[in-house]
C-alpha cells in the first residue's frame, strides 16, 4: 500500500521555469518515497543551494537546506546519527562537481548508506547560467562569450573511478524510469549515486527534449565490471545511456566497518545521556 | 625567586623521546605526592630541532611554569646553548654527550652563577647494565631522581607501570639501567646539598592524576553525551581526537576523520540536527574553514559546538606554540548577524565543565557555541585529584506546530526528528515561522529579531566573571584562558592582587567589571596576544577602556615571573 503522494506536498507553489526538469525530478522523488512506504516523517533530505535547493520548502519531509556544495557531508552527519531515516542528498552539478567535489569522492570511498541525487543541468542555473565541468566546451556562457577555456569532464568517469556501491543515470524527461532508479538507490545498502540528466530550457536551451530523445538509450540492470560500466556510462555525441550503470554489492558500508558500532542495537540519537567517566578518569596515572 | 616550587627542564633534539621521558618523570614526581605542571616546547617537525619539557612541582597546586629551572638535563649538544641560561643560580646542568663544548661566554656564566656541571656517560652506563643505547634516558632520569634525594623504589614503581606492557625482557633491562643510573659513582653528596625541593608530607595521595587540557575536554564531551566526533588533524586540537579514538570501544562514540574541516563541521551539524550530540575541534586555520557553517547553524538555529584550540600567529603562524589571538575570530565568526556563545577554558576543571556547558547552551538556545582553549592548556599536564561534578544535561526539547515559532525569549520549539512527529525544514534561507523561504520585509525583520533576542535571554542567564585573590587589593588583573594559571600561582606566592577571570566571553557580562572600574583601583588587562582581544570585547560591551595592558605574543605563555614582576 503506497502512501498518498499528496502527503509529501507542501502548500507552496514551485518557482522553477516552465519546462524545468526539477518538476519531474521532485515528482519522481515523491513517488519513490510513496511507493517504498517511506512516510514524510521517515525521510530526511539535505538540500544544496541552486535551483534544486529551491525545492526544499516544496516537499513535506524532514529537510535541511544548508550551504552550497555541502549537502553530502550534511547528509552523512544526519545518516550516521540515525540510520533508521532514509537520508537523501539533493544537489546540482555545480555543487557536486565544483564546490563540493571532495565530498563526492570521499562519500563513495567511505560508502555511507545514503542516496545522492545529482541534478545535472550542465550549468549553474540559479546564478543565471555559468559554466560547469559538464557544460559543452563550445558553448558561450555567462561572462564567457567565447566559451569556457577549461575542459569538460565526464561525471561517470569521476564517479566510477572511486568504485561506487551503486551508480545510475536517469533523465528528467522519464519520470517512470527515474522513480524506479531512485527507489533502487534508496534500497541499495551503501552510497547510491543517481546522476539525473536535467532539462534546463532557460540556460541549456540547445538540449531540448527532442535532443535528449534522440540520444537516450535505456540499458538493462546487469552485472558489469568497472571497465564495462565505464564504456556504457560514457556520454558521446550520439548516445546517453540511462539506467543502473554499476553496482558493487560486495562493499561494506561505513557503519559496518566501525569496530565499536557495527553491532550496536541503538542509534547515536538514542544515546544522549549523562555518562559516568570515573572509570576512564581512573585510567589516568 | 618563587618559593615552594622546584623546576626540572629536559632539553634535547625533537624526536629524541623528550616527551616520553618528561611524562615518565612527571608521573614519578606526582606519584610521591607532589603537584606537577608540565609544559612542552617543540618545533613543528618530526625529527631534529630543539625541544624541551619542563616539569614544575610543588607541595601545593600549581598550573604554571617558572621562567627558570633548578636542574637542566640535556640530551643533545645543541640544546645546551639554547637552554643553559634558563638555569637558576646554583642550579645543576646535567648532560650526557661528550661533544658538548661550552662557549667562553657560557663558561664565564657557569662560574659566575655557581652552576654545578655534571657529565654522565649515560649510554655507557646503559650498555654496561645490559640495556640498549636508548635506555640512556632511563639512566639520566634515575640520576636526576638521585639528585632530588628521592627514593629509588618510588621511581621503580612508575617505570614498572610504564614498561610492563613491553614485556619482561625490556622491563628488566630498564630496571637495570635505572639501578645503575641511580647508583652511579658520578654522584657526589655536594650536589644534593644545593637542592632544596619543597617539603612534602610523605603521606601519599594516590588519587592524584595528571591530565592535559585536551584530555579534560574529551572527558567532558563523553560525560555530556557526545556520541560522535568528527575531526581533521590540526595542532593543538588533535589530541582530543586521539583520546576519543583510543577510548572508542569503551565509550561507543563514533569517530570519523573527515576529509576537511568543512566536512567535519558539516557532519557535526547534520548529526546535531538529527538529534544526537556531536563534537568537532580544530585550530585557527581549520576554524576559518568552518565559519560558513557557523553562520548556517546560526540562521537554521541548529545547535553546534566547536572547540577552537588556539596557537600563535596568522596563516600557518608558529604551529606548535601558544597564544590566544583567536578570541575575535571566534566572537565575530560567520557572515551575517546571528546569536552565538563563546566560552573559554583555562584548566582541567573548566575544560571538563565548560564542554558540558557548551552543549547545554547550544541545545537550550539552538545556537553555535565556540569553546576556546590554547596550546598552553591543550598539551600541558596538570595535576588533579577529582573531576568536578557533571552538569545535568539540558536539551530544551519541545514539540510544536512550527520549528520557527516567534516567541518572546527568541527560543522556538525544537523536537528531535522522529517517525511519529511532524517533519520540518531547517532552512539557511531566511524563512518565516513555517520554514518557508521569504523575502517579505516584515518577515525578514521579525525572524531576525526573534533570533537575536536569544542573545539577551542567554546573557541574562550567564554568570558574572569570578574575582580571585584579595578583593581589597588595589590592583586587579583582568584576563581569560591560560593566563589565569600563573596569576593564581602568583597569588598563592603571596602577590597582593585581585584577578577578574572571564570564562564566558560572549555574550559579555559587564557588571563585575564596571563595579571595579567605578573604584579607583588599578585595572590591568593581561593577555597572550598582540592587540588585547578580550579587552576590546569588554570595551565594546561596557565602554570601559583599559588604561594599562600587558600583552605577550612571542609564542610563549605567561610564566610565573611574568606575573610576579608586574609593577603593582
Amino acid at each position: 500500500m503506497a502512501i498518498d503522494i499528496n502527503a509529501y506536498n507542501s502548500n507552496l507553489k514551485s518557482t522553477w521555469c516552465p519546462g524545468c526538469g526539477n518538476f519531474i525530478i521532485h515528482m519522481a522523488l515523491k513517488k519513490a518515497l510513496s511507493e517504498l512506504d517511506i512516510t514524510p516523517s521517515q525521510a530526511y533530505i539535505a538540500f544544496d543551494i541552486g535551483c534544486n535547493g529551491n525545492g526544499a520548502d516544496k516537499i513535506n519531509t524532514y529537510a535541511f537546506k544548508g550551504l552550497h556544495g555541502r549537502a553530502i557531508p550534511l547528509a552523512t552527519g544526519l545518516h550516521l546519527a540515525n540510520r533508521k531515516f532514509t537520508v537523501i542528498a539533493d544537489l546540482g552539478d555545480g555543487a557536486c562537481f565544483h564546490e563540493g567535489l571532495d565530498h563526492l569522492i570521499h562519500a563513495i570511498r567511505s560508502n555511507y548508506d545514503i542516496t545522492i541525487l545529482i541534478h545535472n543541468n550542465q550549468n549553474f542555473a540559479l546564478t543565471t547560467g555559468q559554466a560547469t565541468l559538464t557544460t559543452d566546451e563550445e558553448k558561450p556562457m555567462y561572462g564567457l562569450p567565447d566559451s569556457k577555456p577549461e575542459r569538460t569532464l565526464e561525471p561517470s568517469e569521476i564517479i566510477l573511478s572511486a568504485n561506487p556501491s551503486f551508480y545510475a543515470r536517469g533523465y528528467s524527461g522519464d519520470m517512470q524510469q527515474l522513480t524506479e532508479l531512485i527507489k533502487a538507490g534508496i534500497q541499495n545498502k551503501g552510497c547510491s549515486i543517481i546522476e539525473i540528466m536535467q532539462l534546463c530550457p532557460t540556460y541549456n536551451e540547445e538540449c531540448t527534449p527532442q535532443w535528449f530523445m534522440q540520444r537516450i538509450h535505456k540499458i538493462e540492470d546487469s552485472n558489469r565490471t568497472l571497465e564495462e560500466a565505464r564504456k556504457i556510462g560514457t556520454i558521446t555525441d550520439e548516445s546517453i545511456n540511462t539506467g543502473i550503470i554499476y553496482r558493487n554489492t560486495q562493499l561494506k558500508t561505513y557503519y559496518e566497518l566501525q569496530e565499536n558500532r557495527k553491532d550496536s542495537q541503538t542509534e547515536l540519537v538514542d544515546e544522549v545521556k549523562q555518562y559516568d567517566v570515573q572509570k576512564l578518569f581512573d585510567q589516568f596515572k | 625567586m618563587p618559593t615552594n616550587r622546584y623546576s626540572i627542564k629536559l632539553g634535547g633534539e625533537s624526536g629524541q623521546g623528550i616527551n616520553t621521558l618528561g611524562v615518565l618523570l612527571s608521573k614519578a614526581i606526582k606519584s610521591i605526592g607532589y603537584n606537577i605542571f608540565s609544559y612542552r616546547e617543540y618545533p613543528s617537525l618530526i625529527k631534529g630541532g630543539v625541544a624541551s619539557y619542563q616539569i614544575d612541582f610543588s607541595n601545593i597546586y600549581i598550573a604554571s611554569s617558572s621562567k627558570v629551572c633548578n636542574i637542566l638535563t640535556i640530551l643533545d649538544p645543541e640544546a645546551v646553548h639554547e637552554y643553559i641560561k634558563s638555569l637558576t643560580q646554583g642550579g645543576i646542568l646535567l648532560y650526557d654527550d661528550s661533544e658538548v663544548v661550552f662557549t667562553p661566554d657560557e663558561q664565564a656564566w657557569i662560574t659566575q652563577n655557581s652552576i654545578h656541571v655534571i657529565y654522565l656517560d649515560s649510554s655507557k652506563i646503559a650498555l654496561e647494565a645490559g640495556g640498549s643505547a636508548i635506555m640512556s634516558n632511563i639512566v639520566m632520569t634515575s640520576f636526576v631522581w638521585r639528585l632530588l634525594g628521592l627514593r629509588q623504589e618510588d621511581l621503580t614503581i612508575v617505570v614498572k607501570e610504564i614498561f610492563e606492557c613491553k614485556g619482561e625482557d625490556i622491563l628488566n633491562k630498564n630496571l637495570a639501567c635505572l639501578n645503575s643510573g641511580f647508583n652511579s659513582s658520578e654522584f657526589k653528596e655536594e650536589y644534593s646539598q644545593s637542592i632544596y625541593i619543597p617539603k612534602q608530607d610523605l603521606e601519599q595521595n594516590n588519587n592524584k592524576k595528571i591530565l592535559t587540557g585536551n584530555d579534560a575536554i574529551a572527558l567532558g564531551a563523553i560525560a555530556s553525551g557526545v556520541r560522535a566526533y568528527y575531526g581533521y588533524p590540526m595542532t593543538p586540537a588533535t589530541s582530543i581526537f586521539k583520546y576519543l579514538g583510543n577510548t572508542y570501544k569503551e565509550t561507543g562514540i563514533l569517530i570519523k576523520q573527515a576529509e576537511s574541516e568543512i566536512t567535519a563541521v558539516q557532519m557535526a551539524l547534520g548529526s546535531m540536527a538529527m538529534g544526537t550530540r556531536a563534537l568537532t575541534a580544530t585550530s585557527g586555520g581549520g576554524f576559518d574553514l568552518m565559519q560558513e557553517t557557523i553562520s548556517c547553524a546560526g540562521i537554521t538555529e541548529t545547535p553546534l559546538v566547536i572547540v577552537l584550540a588556539q596557537r600563535v600567529g596568522a596563516g600557518t603562524g608558529v604551529p606548535t606554540w601558544t597564544g590566544s589571538s583567536d578570541i575575535h575570530t571566534a566572537i565575530k565568526s560567520g557572515h551575517g548577524e546571528f546569536p552565538k556563545a563563546v566560552l573559554c577554558v583555562s584548566d582541567i576543571q573548566s575544560g571538563y565543565t565548560l564542554t558540558q556547558q557548551a552543549f547545554n547552551i547550544a541545545e537550550t538556545y539552538h545556537i553555535p557555541v565556540i569553546l576556546l582553549t590554547e596550546k598552553q592548556i591543550a598539551e600541558s599536564l596538570f595535576t588533579v585529584e577529582a573531576l568536578p561534578l557533571n552538569l545535568p544535561i539540558q536539551r530544551n526539547l519541545n514539540d510544536g506546530e512550527n520549528r520557527y515559532t516567534i516567541t518572546s525569549s527568541g527560543i522556538s520549539p525544537r523536537w528531535i526528528p522522529s517517525f511519529d512527529k511532524k517533519p520540518y525544514l531547517s532552512s539557511s534561507d531566511e524563512h518565516n515561522e513555517k520554514s518557508q523561504s521569504t523575502e517579505n520585509s516584515e518577515e525578514i525583520k521579525q525572524m531576525s529579531d526573534k533570533r537575536i533576542q536569544k542573545m539577551t535571554t542567554l546573557l541574562n542567564n550567564l554568570p558574572e566573571p569570578v574575582l580571585y585573590g584579595n578583593p581589597d587589593s588595589q590592583t586587579v588583573l583582568v584576563s581569560c584562558g591560560s593566563t589565569k594559571n600563573p596569576i593564581i600561582d602568583a597569588i598563592n606566592q603571596g602577590m597582593d592582587i585581585a584577578y577578574l577571570h572571564y570564562e564566558y566571553l560572549y555574550p559579555t557580562k559587564t557588571q563585575a567589571l564596571l563595579n571595579l572600574a567605578s573604584t579607583n583601583k588599578n585595572l590591568i588587562l593581561v593577555e597572550n596576544n598582540q592587540t588585547g582581544e578580550l579587552g576590546k570585547v569588554l570595551t565594546e560591551a561596557s565602554s570601559y577602556q583599559f588604561k594599562k595592558k600587558i600583552l605577550k605574543y612571542d609564542g610563549r605563555p605567561f610564566f610565573l615571573e611574568d606575573i610576579l614582576n608586574i609593577q603593582i
